[in-house]
């Protein structure tokens, strides 16, 4: 999260932190920021109170023993053996074997474009198409509650349930797209997610709709714009058409940076919509990062798969790093 | 949510709301139509499915929500993933926030490590410690069992849970606690007597998360669980596919009555979940 999060001190930081993120809890997004930058340097919170050492430690415990026992220990599994020959009972060091055998093998070279393909697709598509409805709704046109619920419900379904759907949307003969099309006329007999020519769209298709997370960012960042700004706009003569992209615009980088995030850390580690829907057919034309490392698991060949892992650790880390510093997020822009 | 933002909204010609609801026409039917879809296809004959003829169910029949339980027992596994959901965000719940309350009301050494350390948990690609974590699992004796699936789901949970109780109480007044430790209150008292309550709507918002998380999680349940007996939801519907020429009409309706879970829980409780999910801005 303050990879995610962290940033410089917004200009107008006062020394009263807490009551502005007090007063800006609903946001949410706000207080995490603020909190966290609080953090990096000591002066939120006293000192501990004589005799409350122990009990602190009792109440740390648990999440300790959670936290080492499943992100920890994990973590430092894969990196030990990224760098040898493991399928769980034997073991031998192997250098750099799995890296170069990687770099070796078509079908992970699919994979990462694969990977990068949905993960453009979000950044390109779904999260463009998110701020636009999110900018609209907040306009408050008529039913635009409603509206943001009806459009947040995909985004509490879960993969394996979109795949259900989906696959049946795709069916050739019986799916609703297919048909669809032939009662515009079209042909309609293409099978989409098994044509190598349309697969990675076809499989792109099903998760770019699901703009709700980023229409409710969007939206909670607008809330938080003064509405002096419109006003002194407005008399100015400013359309809203001019208000929405020289004022509301500019003052989203920072949510729809974070937005971009959110998503390419989901893209990354993509499995379940494709493990489901086509097991990366065809011909690999699906296969993403995080089913290759699955196949090497399955295989009994742990350390490969976990120097794969590594390699999606490592490009999560450098798609947020980069995207941090394109959007710069944290700075703010009031 | 706060609703108090732009109420600028000034009168706007027929055009403009004409390019408004039609822009929203276009991806409301873009973003819902499969799904809609396929949930109506739960009233269909299992004829009438696989033939693709018509939009709306005729003849409209329940069999297939039947099927779902009769045939695929559903119920059974949806007992399952409630186990899993339940105990799991309690389990998350109440290590994050016995965690968090100490990381966020006092300085000592090691505290900010501690929190930029789970904090970053929420920036990795999970997917990629997918080996380790079954090797650990199973190294503690918890691979394909409930227990052991309620724990990790708990530990799945508690970066998130963390993070926004932690932010949470950041922002809240220490005033009250100071107060009750210097009547004599000890520190488990006074978290439980005094910021338990005070925490409620945040415990709220984070529970709505980590549930439907959790019910939804799909990845590491086909990771950890073999039996039939364990399988979650989502381990079903990834095997209706295969098994579509089986009985569709229940696998329609099972996918259905599962995926209205937590959509449901989202029309009840929406003020929770997307405070929630604004407020961690992960995920």
């Amino acid at each position: 999260m303050s990879v995610l999060t962290r940033h410089r001190p917004p200009h107008s930081a006062s020394g009263n932190e807490r009551a502005a993120s007090a007063e800006r809890a609903p946001v949410g997004g706000q207080v995490e920021r603020r909190s966290l930058k609080r953090s990096a340097r000591p002066v939120s919170g006293t000192r501990i109170p004589r005799g409350m050492r122990g009990p602190i430690v009792v109440s740390l415990l648990p999440g300790l023993l959670l936290f080492g026992t499943f992100f920890l220990v994990p973590f430092f599994v894969l990196t030990g053996t990224a760098f040898a020959r493991w399928s769980g009972l034997d073991f031998a060091w192997v250098g750099l074997d799995n890296y170069r055998q990687m770099f070796q093998d078509p079908v992970f070279f699919k994979a990462i474009v694969n990977t990068l393909f949905y993960a453009a697709a979000s950044v390109f598509i779904q999260v463009p198409l998110g701020v636009g409805v999110g900018m609209v709704l907040a306009l408050r046109p008529r039913g635009w509650k409603a509206l943001r619920t009806i459009v947040f419900v995909p985004f509490v379904i879960s993969g394996a349930a979109y795949a259900v759907i989906f696959s049946m949307f795709y069916n050739p003969r019986a799916g609703l797209l297919n048909n669809a099309l032939g009662a515009l006329g079209l042909p309609g007999d293409r099978d989409w997610l098994f044509d190598t020519a349309t697969a990675r769209w076809a499989v792109a298709g099903t998760f770019v709709f699901i703009i709700g997370f980023v229409v409710v960012l969007v939206m909670a960042e607008i809330a938080s714009i003064p509405n002096e700004l419109y006003e002194a706009a407005s008399v100015d003569g400013a359309t809203t058409w001019q208000q929405l992209t020289r004022i509301t615009l500019p003052l989203l980088r920072n949510v729809i940076g974070t937005a971009i995030l959110i998503r390419l850390l989901v893209d990354i580690g993509m499995f379940d919509l494709v493990f489901i829907l086509t097991a990366g057919g065809p011909d690999d034309a699906t296969a993403t990062l995080a089913l290759y490392a699955y196949r090497a698991y399955l295989s009994g060949e742990w350390g490969y798969a976990n120097a794969v892992g590594s390699v999606i650790i490592v490009i999560g880390l450098v798609l947020i790093i980069t995207v941090r510093r394109a959007f710069r997020i944290g700075e703010r822009a009031l | 949510m706060s609703e108090t933002g732009n109420t600028r909204i000034a009168r706007r010609s027929v055009w403009a709301n004409i390019l408004i609801y039609g822009f929203l026409g276009i991806v409301v039917l873009l973003a819902l139509a499969p799904t809609v879809w396929v949930m109506l296809s739960s009233f269909k004959t299992g004829n009438q499915i696989f033939s693709g003829n018509g939009f709306w169910p005729s003849p409209f029949t329940l069999q297939g929500f039947i099927d779902a339980f009769t045939q695929i027992h559903l119920h059974e596994y949806m007992l399952n993933t409630l186990i899993y959901a339940g105990l799991g965000t309690v389990g998350a719940l109440g290590t994050a926030f016995l965690a968090a309350y100490p990381l966020a009301r006092f300085s000592f050494r090691g505290r900010n490590a501690l929190v930029a350390l789970f904090s970053l948990a929420l920036a990795l690609p999970l997917v990629g410690l997918a080996t380790p974590v079954f090797f650990v699992v199973r190294e503690l004796g918890m691979f394909d069992s409930r227990l052991g699936m309620v724990i990790f789901y708990s530990a799945l949970q508690f970066p998130f849970t963390f993070v926004v109780l932690r932010a949470f109480l950041v922002s809240t007044p220490p005033e009250l606690e100071e107060a009750a430790m210097i009547d004599g209150a000890g520190y488990f008292t006074t978290l439980f007597r005094i910021v338990l309550p005070l925490t409620r709507p945040a415990l709220a918002t984070v529970a709505v998360v980590a549930f439907v998380n959790i019910w939804n999680e799909f990845f590491f349940a086909n990771l950890l669980l073999v039996s039939e007996e364990n399988r979650n939801v989502q381990l079903v519907l990834a095997g209706f596919k295969s098994q579509f020429g089986f009985n569709v009409t229940g696998a329609v309706a099972g996918a259905t009555l599962v995926m209205l879970v937590p959509i449901c829980l989202f029309l009840i409780l929406q003020r929770q979940v997307i405070a929630g999910l604004t407020a961690g801005a992960v995920k």
